[in-house]
């Protein structure tokens, strides 16, 4: 190579194929950062992450699902008027076999009312048909159904593409601990073949991380993933540890946090999917009940802490008829 | 699970050869493909000489695979197989209506939890007066007697369905602790295995044939001497709704207190009275 092309050659290189200026705008506008709903607006969420919310049973985890799911199936705009969702479509794994698809209609009504206001019911009707379009759901009722329900995931999303063109997406899975204790107790007579696998839990769960990711490289997706701590500690434990909690309000002690480090409930998920999670969240129910000033009742209030990345503040929210709102 | 060969007959595409190409990956049936990365054996396949033959076998096998998950359901759909098919049963008992906006959900699995003498068998009668078209006992002792008088509910449910009339309305089994309790080893992973399972197949016949299920629970000792429901951390995430039931000493009143609903805010409670 002659001087002055092998100059180049290093200038080019030196220059590099695009500033980080041009590198940060690429990323932002292929995978722009979505802003979800409290308690989830505290960190930045992207297509690409793994989101999960963790928490005793009850801690209102599904419903902070549908409230994200509201949020993403809305329209940004129509006829006219913002109603500030997403457009995203929604896939909704729902492996609990619990969810009550008439909250989410009651929850949804409840933000096309408070946008439209009280008129309009046929307008109100068509969007809540649009929205509702966004969602899909699908139940399975062990393992081997979520894995195929995962695998064939990819091809329907591809019809989708070319029917619909390229839009963003929300996997939701509620929740992904359902089948532990099945899958953990599924010993196997040892198959014929050396290189055959079984069900167990640690394949299940390398094959949906797999599978996932594949999902994920190939279309834009976020995921968010609720997990029952269903491996707790006694009650004794539970009480001594939840006792210590400070009410919301009081962040100041550090001291205080210092005890609430060591989360008091066992992760049972393998190293796998532990890895695999890329933001942690815990929710649990709060001693305190707040008194709304409108209503007779008194709502029981949750609180959410930010493990990954750890945020050294709690947030309290309630869940009401319309949603799930943030209380101070 | 179907093996590749028994497949063969209904699609010849996964002839012999396709099946030692699996057999050498370790792949004899169509689970062991679900347990498989699909990628790297679809780039195995593209380095065969018959690539394309393993390629549409492949793609066959995913139609399969495809017909193993329940469907994906629209939002839409959903919301009116609710609206149409999933009403309310009442309880009989006016609290308790009142409590659960109506009473009990078909399609929801409600627990019933409180400690003896606290009126749950008592609710039972008033639960089946409103519902005498068909009321079918079978007595089981144990869990896998249970799981025998479940599947052949579903095998008659689905033939039924066929058919297309729909009597059931109602299951309950009082009461599953007493199932379930005496499997539940402290560290043995088999008994809350077959716990899941049962009230999987409990949610699945619910939701699928329209019936609104019933499980009663007993409670134990908890913190500061308050009872709670029984069965531990896992049950907690099973039923749809939860009630906790007490009764006043020596008297005839009742409380139900409202444990986890999915649409109900938790915590509510009311009072009713039974008179024998």
């Amino acid at each position: 190579m002659s001087e002055a092309a092998a100059a180049a050659a290093t200038k080019s290189w030196i220059n590099g194929d695009e500033s980080a200026r041009q590198m940060l705008g690429r990323a932002q506008a292929s995978r722009p950062s979505l802003s979800l709903p409290a308690p989830l607006h505290r960190i930045p969420l992207r297509a690409g992450n793994v989101v999960e919310i963790a928490g005793p049973s009850p801690s209102a985890k599904t419903q902070l699902l549908i409230q994200t799911a509201v949020s993403c199936i809305l329209p940004k705009e129509r006829n006219g008027v913002h109603y500030g969702g997403l457009g995203h479509s929604v896939l909704f794994v729902d492996l609990d076999c619990r969810f009550d698809v008439l909250r989410l209609v009651e929850m949804l009504r409840h933000r096309i009312v408070q946008v439209n206001g009280c008129s309009c019911t046929a307008d109100d009707e068509e969007i809540l048909k649009l929205s509702m379009r966004q969602f899909s759901y699908i139940r399975c009722y062990d393992s081997c159904e979520l894995l195929a329900a995962l695998k064939t995931l990819h091809h329907r999303l591809e019809k989708e593409k070319e029917s619909n063109g390229i839009g963003g997406h929300l996997l939701m899975i509620d929740s992904i601990g359902a089948f532990h204790w099945v899958d953990r107790a599924s010993t196997s007579l040892p198959l014929g073949g050396k290189n055959r696998k079984y069900l167990s839990l640690q394949n299940v769960l390398e094959v949906v991380v797999e599978d996932l990711r594949k999902l994920m490289s190939a279309h834009p997706m976020l995921v968010i993933v609720t997990k029952a701590t269903i491996v707790g500690t006694t009650g004794n434990d539970f009480r001594r540890n939840y006792k210590r909690w400070p009410s919301a309000g009081t962040f100041d002690a550090s001291s205080e946090l210092e005890g609430l480090r060591e989360p008091y409930f066992r992760e049972y998920m393998p190293p796998i999917w532990q890895s695999f999670v890329t933001h942690r969240i815990l929710v649990r129910g709060s001693d305190d009940h707040i008194a709304m000033p409108k209503s007779q009742e008194n709502n029981t209030a949750y609180v959410s802490e930010w493990l990954l990345p750890r945020l050294n503040f709690l947030d309290k929210f309630v869940v009401r008829n319309a949603g799930v709102f943030l209380v101070s | 699970m179907a093996s590749l060969k028994r497949l063969e007959t209904e699609f010849p595409i996964l002839d012999p050869d396709f099946q030692s190409f699996c057999a050498l990956r370790g792949i004899f049936t169509v689970q062991d493909f679900l347990i498989r990365d699909l990628q790297s054996l679809v780039a195995d396949a593209e380095q065969q000489p018959s690539s394309e033959r393993f390629m549409q076998a492949i793609n066959q096998v995913l139609y399969v695979i495809d017909g193993l998950h329940q469907p994906w359901l629209n939002g839409v759909d959903l919301m009116e197989d609710a609206q149409k098919n999933k009403h309310v049963l009442s309880t009989g008992c006016e609290g308790m209506d009142f409590l659960l906006r109506g009473g009990l959900r078909r399609g929801q699995v409600t627990e019933l939890a409180g400690p003896s003498s606290s009126g749950k068998t008592q609710m039972q009668p008033r639960v089946l007066q409103e519902v005498m078209n068909s009321i079918l006992c079978h007595s089981v002792y144990d869990i896998f007697s249970m799981f025998d008088v479940l599947h052949c509910l579903e095998s008659k449910l689905k033939y039924q369905m066929c058919r297309g009339d729909n009597d059931e309305r109602l299951i309950i089994i009082d009461s599953i602790s007493s199932l379930i309790t005496p499997i539940l080893g402290s560290s043995g992973s088999q008994g809350r295995a077959l716990m899941v399972s049962a009230m999987s197949l409990l949610k699945k016949l619910a939701h699928e044939y329209n019936l609104a299920v019933l499980v009663t629970n007993h409670t134990v000792g908890g913190d500061g001497g308050i009872p709670k429901p029984a069965l531990g951390e896992s049950w907690k995430t099973l039923p749809h709704v939860r009630l906790l039931l007490s009764r006043d000493c020596g008297s005839n009143t009742y409380q139900v207190s409202l444990l986890k609903h999915p649409s109900i805010a938790s915590g509510k409670a009311a009072k009713f009275i039974i008179n024998d």
